[in-house]
């Protein structure tokens, strides 16, 4: 289906203020921004997860605390930091990151993290030492074993990553701040994504743009649900 | 083949045994008995190469396996098969748990090479998985999730997936504590069948009457000690030791 023909049918219905691809182009960028970033998470997240359950180091209860706070963390403060990091005065100032995708996703990485990291852990702490001394007397080396316990705790990382995919894309605080919720002239979205859209429409008072975008939202985290439950469920024969 | 001499372990500041020397030879079943507690599991997964001794040395024919390097005590502890009092399976199929031995056995290339072959034919499954199922009378619920298995069963599987990899030590840890006499009784025929196969057993139990079943030596472990090693008959018609005549006796009761 082509999805720049996602507006005409709504618009055509509810007269709605849509341009030519401009639900597609939020939600793209709502989706691209999201899964960029809970990749990256994941990707940081599932071997500090493991380093922690497996293995003592100093500073180790540090890292939990760290974790265990970064779950509440204020996304507009996180949001506030990452525009001070790459403001032009900031560190990261000479790469011009300010009102970009790049930017939402750096906020959005550090709002992503800690839970994927502190679900995760708590999965595969939860994997009974059975299973590893199993593993280990069958002739498994470190890794192997390391594998075994991920493959055991595969239910609860998807649900770590679900949470973080959750907190990412129903962002709407620390986006706003970094991407500027910008469109171009032309309407298409560059850093718009669907909660800056429903924010900007509710306030603005088209409630039923704001709740249609609203539903388009709702049914993107269903369908990413099920993609990943889906995932875990495949992975039963391992 | 495998044998342990003069071991010390202790848990924390609590000594579990000192000087405990045992021995296991090809196609040879060694039973240890001894009261719940006094450190049998212990003993097996240090016999294992799981967890090493404070003090004394387990060598595998020859090799002292805490003398030699890491890479080295894997390649030892290979050859060795454990079986938990739980089953301890994975959340896999039966076929998958069996075959995890001679899996984690080969290349990286070789395990990709199967996996995408698995995948492709749906029939990747190896005939020693079949094999050691069939030993433990279970062959036909490869394809079965683990979870899906009664509590014997379970053990079974646990007790193939050990001999899939055809170890030259077998280790069980009081297998059949927990099952009926239908499933003890497979159990303890797969012992035999291991012990034809030429493979070294030691079994932990306290159930003396399964020790006489399957052992041809016995080992008391009583206090924190070895009290007495001989044949099967020996120990139970006229043991040397006094602890051990009042242990067999069931005079004494810990």
């Amino acid at each position: 289906m082509p999805l720049e023909s996602l507006g005409q049918p709504l618009s055509a219905v509810f007269d709605l203020p849509f341009r030519d691809g401009y639900v597609w182009s939020i939600t793209y960028v709502s989706l691209y921004v999201s899964l960029v970033a809970v990749t990256l998470s994941t990707l940081v997240s599932i071997p500090v997860a493991i380093t922690m359950a497996f293995s003592e180091f100093p500073g180790k209860q540090f890292v939990k605390s760290v974790v265990n706070t970064g779950m509440g963390f204020p996304s507009v403060v996180v949001g506030l930091a990452v525009l001070f990091l790459v403001s032009n005065q900031g560190p990261l100032g000479s790469m011009n990151l300010v009102f970009t995708r790049e930017a939402m996703i750096i906020s959005q990485f550090v709002l992503a993290t800690p839970p994927i990291t502190a679900i995760s852990l708590a999965a595969i702490t939860g994997v009974g030492k059975n299973v590893r001394d199993a593993a280990r007397v069958l002739g498994g080396t470190r890794l192997d074993v390391a594998l075994v316990v991920l493959k055991e705790a595969r239910y609860g990382i998807a649900t770590a990553i679900l949470a973080g995919f959750g907190r990412a894309i129903s962002e709407v605080g620390s986006v706003l701040i970094v991407g500027g919720n910008i469109t171009s002239a032309d309407g298409i979205s560059k850093t718009r994504t669907l909660t800056t859209a429903i924010q900007l429409e509710a306030r603005q008072g088209r409630y039923e743009t704001a709740m249609l975008l609203g539903a388009v939202l709702l049914v993107l985290v269903l369908v990413v649900n099920a993609v990943v439950v889906r995932f875990s469920d495949q992975g039963v024969n391992w | 083949m495998l044998r342990a001499t003069d071991l010390t372990q202790s848990y924390g500041s609590e000594q579990v045994f000192r000087e405990l020397s045992l021995e296991v030879d090809t196609g040879e079943v060694v039973a240890v008995i001894g009261p719940s507690g006094v450190g049998k599991s212990t003993l097996l997964r240090t016999l294992a190469l799981a967890l090493a001794p404070d003090d004394g040395t387990v060598t595998l024919d020859g090799t002292a396996a805490w003398a030699v390097d890491e890479s080295e005590r894997l390649s030892l502890r290979r050859r060795i098969g454990m079986v938990f009092q739980e089953a301890n399976l994975f959340d896999a199929s039966v076929a998958r748990n069996v075959e995890y031995g001679l899996r984690v056995r080969r290349s990286w290339s070789d395990r990709l090479r199967t996996e995408l072959h698995s995948i492709l034919s749906s029939n990747g499954t190896a005939d020693a998985v079949y094999e050691s199922l069939e030993v433990v009378e279970l062959a036909d619920k490869a394809d079965q999730q683990a979870g899906s298995l009664s509590g014997g069963e379970a053990q079974r599987v646990s007790f193939a997936r050990a001999l899939a990899y055809d170890p030259d030590v077998l280790l069980l840890d009081e297998p059949t504590s927990d099952l009926d006499p239908r499933n003890t009784a497979v159990i303890e025929d797969a012992i035999d069948a291991a012990r034809d196969r030429g493979i070294g057993v030691v079994v932990a139990t306290h159930d003396m009457h399964q020790a006489e079943r399957v052992a041809d030596r016995v080992a008391v472990l009583l206090g924190d000690t070895v009290t007495e090693t001989a044949p099967t008959e020996v120990i139970f018609e006229d043991p040397s030791d006094a602890r051990t005549r009042k242990f067999i006796s069931g005079e004494l009761v810990y």
